[in-house]
């Protein structure tokens, strides 16, 4: 019999002439990422544009600090999304569950990296986190909870979940059928074994909650609680975060979901009551966080001591103004357009699309204004203004970290759907093949 | 029995979690040594991951684990 996988469902194993194009433009700026990292690496941070605080007039943390944070933010979406699914029973949601668990499971092991990158000794860092971190340090709840715990448990969300589907697709005969095999374990989709897997992803839902408010709030205490660095100090800083992260990760699964809408020909399942719902979502998590950046204006300028005057003056009207007025035009805009669809009733996908990019433009932006200026214009000893500018090595790993989640995201697209199988789909694939094969 | 070793991975990992948290890392309280600089027993910290690892194991073992007489 002539075993053919192109039958199974969303492409899966089917690799078409643009889709190696992509992973080849995809590579090569994983590589362009790998030579600036070697070039760190060999010749030191000194090839970066990060400097010492105050004696060297520059920024410890840079643009892979800000990072760090905008993809552990853009994890968010995806367990939360999964999470709400399931308590609340959004049965119409169900087919961007997946795309949203493997979003977070990337974007988390691109945050992961991203800390790598900013250490000048890595493997001295991953070993003393493990040896020597401290309880009391919020950097022990972000490499424990977010990086290990928040990591670990998105990947046994996906392993689970994805069991089914794995079972479903192991009756065709194929390349990939021992890995589908493997991936179901045994799973058989009886009623029993049904009701335990909604019991326990009902369990990990409940879990796995306080545990993505927990992790992000940590990250946010990274900066709030940092009470001689002006401009970060703030009770403000980690239920920000937590909204930020929102705000990001949803409009990221939004792009996503979008793309793959296009690509794989699905607008039935990722019907525009998806859309609509994540648009709402988005709206309100947009104008939350809006809230919270007019009260920390507000709190910051009206009679604020002078190091944070400082800083605030350095964001609303100095270097970093620009950066500072177009990420909130680029919270605002969207907002504007999602309340107005709201309104009136009337969604459209495309605007939603760009909404979900503009905040996630807006995101990064709100990030690297978190970390940069409270560094190079906050310092509450006598030195005089920083600066920091990031050089081709610090964009090209970024860049590079971005293409590698790209990649991973594609190779699992072809590796194994990233919507739920409906069963009837399988068996009349199945069915054809063996009809075909003889 | 599928229960019972959920439960006890559940039970396990939320207890190494509490001790290496409040017993074996570095001490709570106002640095006033460099006892409070460095974790009780080495790797307090990785104890407090692999608590964090079981409780979520623990779903795959509910899952995976088949029904007594299966």
């Amino acid at each position: 019999m002539t075993v053919r996988t192109e039958r199974l469902p969303y492409g899966v194993g089917r690799l078409t002439g643009g889709w190696y194009v992509l992973i080849g433009v995809l590579l090569a700026f994983v590589v362009l990422g790998l030579y600036a990292y070697s070039r760190q690496l060999a010749v030191g941070e000194a090839v970066t544009g990060m400097r010492d605080i105050g004696t060297m007039g520059g920024a410890t943390w840079g643009l892979y600090v800000a990072f760090v944070v905008y993809f552990v933010g853009v994890s968010f979406a995806g367990i939360t999304v999964a999470a709400l699914i399931r308590l609340m029973n959004l049965e119409f949601l169900k087919p961007i569950a997946r795309m949203a668990e493997v979003l977070t499971v990337i974007a988390l092991i691109l945050g992961a990296f991203s800390i790598l990158a900013d250490v000048g000794r890595p493997l001295r860092a991953i070993l003393n986190l493990f040896r020597y971190a401290r309880p009391q340090s919020p950097f022990f709840g972000t490499f424990t909870l977010v990086i290990s715990g928040y990591l670990f448990a998105s990947l046994v969300y996906l392993y689970l979940d994805g069991r089914r589907d794995a079972a479903l697709l192991a009756r065709i005969p194929g390349k990939l059928q021992g890995f589908y095999r493997a991936w179901a374990a045994g799973y058989r989709d009886t009623p029993a074994e049904r009701e335990r897997h909604e019991r326990a992803s009902f369990w990990l839902a409940i879990a796995i909650l306080p545990l993505l408010v927990t992790a992000h709030s940590t990250l946010g205490f990274v900066f709030g609680i940092q009470v001689g660095r002006p401009g970060w100090f703030s009770a403000l800083q980690a239920p920000g975060f937590v909204l930020l992260a929102g705000v990001s990760g949803v409009g990221l699964l939004i792009v996503i979901a979008a793309i793959l809408r296009k690509v794989l020909n699905v607008p039935d399942q990722l019907s525009p009551q998806v859309f609509r719902w994540l648009a709402n979502f988005l709206m309100v998590l947009t104008v939350a966080y809006l809230y919270f950046v007019i009260v920390e204006l507000l709190t910051t300028t009206y009679a604020a001591h002078y190091h944070e005057v400082e800083v605030s003056r350095a964001l609303l009207v100095g270097e970093y103004a620009w950066l500072y007025w177009a990420s909130l035009a680029f919270l605002v805009v969207p907002f504007l357009v999602l309340f107005a669809q709201f309104i009136t009733q009337r969604y459209n996908i495309p605007l939603i699309v760009l909404s979900g990019m503009l905040v996630n433009l807006a995101a990064i932006g709100k990030r690297y204004l978190i970390v940069v200026p409270s560094q190079t214009h906050g310092t509450l000893l006598p030195y005089g203004t920083g600066a920091y500018a990031p050089t081709w090595v610090e964009y090209s790993i970024v860049l590079g970290l971005f293409a590698l989640g790209a990649l991973l995201f594609v190779l699992f697209v072809k590796l194994f759907p990233i919507m739920e199988v409906p069963e009837t789909l399988v068996s009349e694939g199945a069915a054809q093949q063996v009809i075909e094969g003889g | 029995m599928r229960t019972t070793l959920t439960l006890l991975l559940i039970v396990v990992g939320f207890g190494l979690q509490v001790v290496s948290y409040f017993f074996l890392a570095a001490p709570w309280g106002i640095p006033s040594s460099p006892a409070y600089s460095n974790p009780r027993v080495p790797f307090a910290p990785t104890i407090f991951i692999l608590g964090v690892v079981l409780v979520f194991l623990a779903a795959v073992v509910y899952e995976l684990l088949p029904e007594r007489g299966q």
